[in-house]
């Protein structure tokens, strides 16, 4: 079948140049290839050229000796099966020939049946050594790949960020990453030991429970452990069982990770709820204080006085609809749903309306209004509503934490790649504290002055939020009894 | 009756409160800051004195009520809590807190009236 193919090869090396035709001859007729060498050197050279599937050498040559082209033909290629004909047949030789590697001894002379016979079983052994080879060959290629996928494994698992820890059911150390020791603030232990004593009690507690059950359960145990104090490393475990093939408990796998950053958020975010559900109970409480002396008839409030705690209740509704108004703005702001109409914004025109806009209250307390805008200020692209809501809640902060007939000074001009607004008020100030928590949620610089000033205390939160989300910048000086300004630069070219 | 000093940041709670004390014949002095209230305090000698947690001051109203049990003053303190339910907060009695009972906010004026009488009778029963 492979014949027509690929045939099979032979090498004759004899001196003899009839018995070498005759041989060819004789084996090219049974389908074999057959090359043939006249001398010990050439039987050589033709025999290491490529590799034959048998060579038939003859033991006696003029130049070099058949056992000495054996042995060079078999360093070479030790899979071509190889015979050592002579006439001189010799028990030694025979021996010598075999240990050199020949695979049989053929006596001259030799019907063309025997040496035919010789061959075959020759192709025959020469198809079971490749075999065998080929089996060995795949046999090591696929411990190769074993190999390499373990280490792969090993390497994935050793690179990733999460702690990996195996034990077995004696608590001794299977497997372990380094993530893992850094975690649990574990040092020098290797496989195979006891780790009892390192491991911290909450999820010592929870081996515990799993090596206790009776059945296995595959439910994966979580636990949150404060690792460093002050939140500055906590970690989540979660422990699963691994089962043997036949069920019963072969030791726990735990999962460390680190949720440090997700524990310092979910508490900045409990204390913003707290403190919104502060200011919101805050007047609600008040009105519904005001509400229920009114329902009281015990108390017999009059009428006059009846309608004054109505007027103030409606001030402190009043109140908690803008701190709702603001906590949407500055959660939308936040979530960056809200909704722009970016068009080419004129400031001179946005700060005259602001200043329309608050009019009453600046007439009320008797503001003197100075502007000093530079002419043909050049526009910036931003949602006109936006800009304007940053302008009043700047301006109407002048206003009320200003004195009586006091200033307010409003400056704007270019500079550089900036359109620069001043806005500056001859107030009450802050103390330097009081500036650097100036523009966090719900904070309103508290003193003897403040009292009696209302605000939601998110004000100057939407302002920075609004400046930022246009790349610009904000920033505040004060001097306490004198007055504070608010100088923001806002980007001329932007998209 | 007594005299009863009512401190809470928020004026609107001081009158509300203060027009509930007054309507059962109390005698009543405020103060809308931590540092005003404790002069009102030293200065007046209430029978007692009605607290708000005041959470907005930088001194708040746990820090008074501290304040003043340290220099000894044993004036029964009734405290206004406003978002303790609120955000699972509970109080209770304690070295940390030392205040003689709570009342939660909103104000009704029964509740209120009710916990300052047993807190003046229990002075009144120790005389």
């Amino acid at each position: 079948m492979s014949d027509e193919v690929k045939k099979d090869c032979i090498l004759i090396v004899d001196d003899e140049k009839g018995l070498r035709i005759g041989t060819q001859r004789l084996l090219e007729d049974e389908g074999y290839e057959v090359e043939t060498a006249d001398c010990g050197e050439e039987g050589i050279r033709l025999g290491k050229s490529k590799e034959f599937d048998i060579a038939v050498i003859d033991l006696r040559m003029p130049d070099i000796d058949g056992l000495e082209v054996l042995k060079e033909i078999k360093n070479t290629f030790p899979n071509t099966i190889c015979f050592i004909a002579t006439a001189y047949a010799s028990y030694e030789t025979a021996i010598q020939s075999t240990r050199l590697g020949a695979f049989s001894y053929i006596p001259k002379p030799f019907t063309p049946e025997e040496l035919i016979y010789q061959v075959e079983l020759g192709i025959k052994q020469r198809k079971l050594i490749l075999e065998a080879l080929k089996l060995k060959q795949e046999r090591e290629e696929q411990l190769l790949e074993l190999a390499s996928e373990k280490s792969r494994l090993n390497t994935i698992i050793k690179a990733i960020s999460d702690g990996v820890l195996v034990i077995n059911k004696n608590i001794e150390l299977v497997y372990f990453n380094y993530a893992a020791l850094r975690f649990l603030n574990i040092q020098d232990v290797k496989i195979g030991q006891s780790v009892v004593e390192k491991l911290p009690p909450e999820i010592s507690e929870i081996i515990d429970k799993i090596i206790a059950k009776e059945k296995i359960l595959l439910k994966t145990y979580t636990t949150q452990i404060e690792i460093l104090p002050n939140n500055e490393l906590i970690i989540e475990a979660a422990c699963t069982p691994v089962p043997n093939p036949d069920g019963s408990l072969a030791g726990v796998v735990i999962i460390l990770s680190n949720i440090t950053q997700f524990k310092k958020i979910e508490q900045i975010k409990s204390q913003f709820v707290s403190m919104v559900a502060h200011e919101l109970k805050t007047p609600l409480a008040a009105v519904q204080g005001f509400i229920n002396i009114i329902l009281n008839d015990s108390l017999g409030v009059d009428r006059e006085k009846q309608k004054e705690y109505l007027s103030r209740s409606t001030v402190r509704l009043k109140s908690l609809t803008d701190l709702v108004n603001d906590l949407l703005d500055i959660s939308r702001m936040e979530l960056k749903t809200k909704q722009r109409e970016i068009e080419d914004v004129d400031i001179t025109e946005a700060l005259k309306s602001t200043l329309q806009f608050l009019e009453f209250e600046i007439k009320k307390k008797e503001i003197l209004i100075d502007t000093h805008i530079e002419e043909n200020l050049p526009t910036i692209k931003a949602d006109v509503s936006e800009i304007t809501r940053l302008f009043t809640n700047l301006i109407s902060n002048a206003i009320k934490y200003n004195k009586e007939s006091g200033s307010i000074y409003i400056i704007a001009h270019q500079e550089n790649n900036y359109v620069c607004i001043k806005i500056r008020d001859t107030g009450i100030g802050m103390k330097p504290e009081e500036k650097d928590r100036l523009f966090s949620e719900f904070y309103r610089a508290k003193n003897e002055k403040t009292r009696g000033i209302s605000g939601t205390g998110l004000g100057l939160s939407i302002v920075k939020k609004i400046v930022e989300s246009y790349y610009g910048k904000i920033e505040v000086e004060s001097v306490f009894g004198y007055g504070t300004t608010f100088t923001i630069h806002l980007p001329i070219n932007q998209n | 009756m007594a005299l009863i000093a009512i401190i809470d940041d928020d004026p609107d709670i001081l009158d509300a409160s203060s027009l509930v004390l007054k309507s059962k014949g109390h005698d009543v002095v405020t103060a809308t800051n931590p540092k005003d209230g404790l002069k009102i305090i030293t200065e007046r000698k209430p029978n007692l004195i009605i607290l708000d947690v005041m959470m907005d001051e930088p001194d708040d109203g746990f820090f008074l009520a501290q304040k003043l049990r340290r220099e000894n003053i044993q004036t029964p303190i009734l405290m206004y809590t406003s978002v303790s339910k609120a955000i699972g907060m509970d109080f209770n009695k304690s070295e940390m807190v030392p205040v003689d009972d709570f009342v939660e906010k909103p104000i009704s004026p029964d509740e209120l009236v009710a916990k300052v009488e047993a807190l003046l009778n229990k002075v009144e029963e120790k005389r």
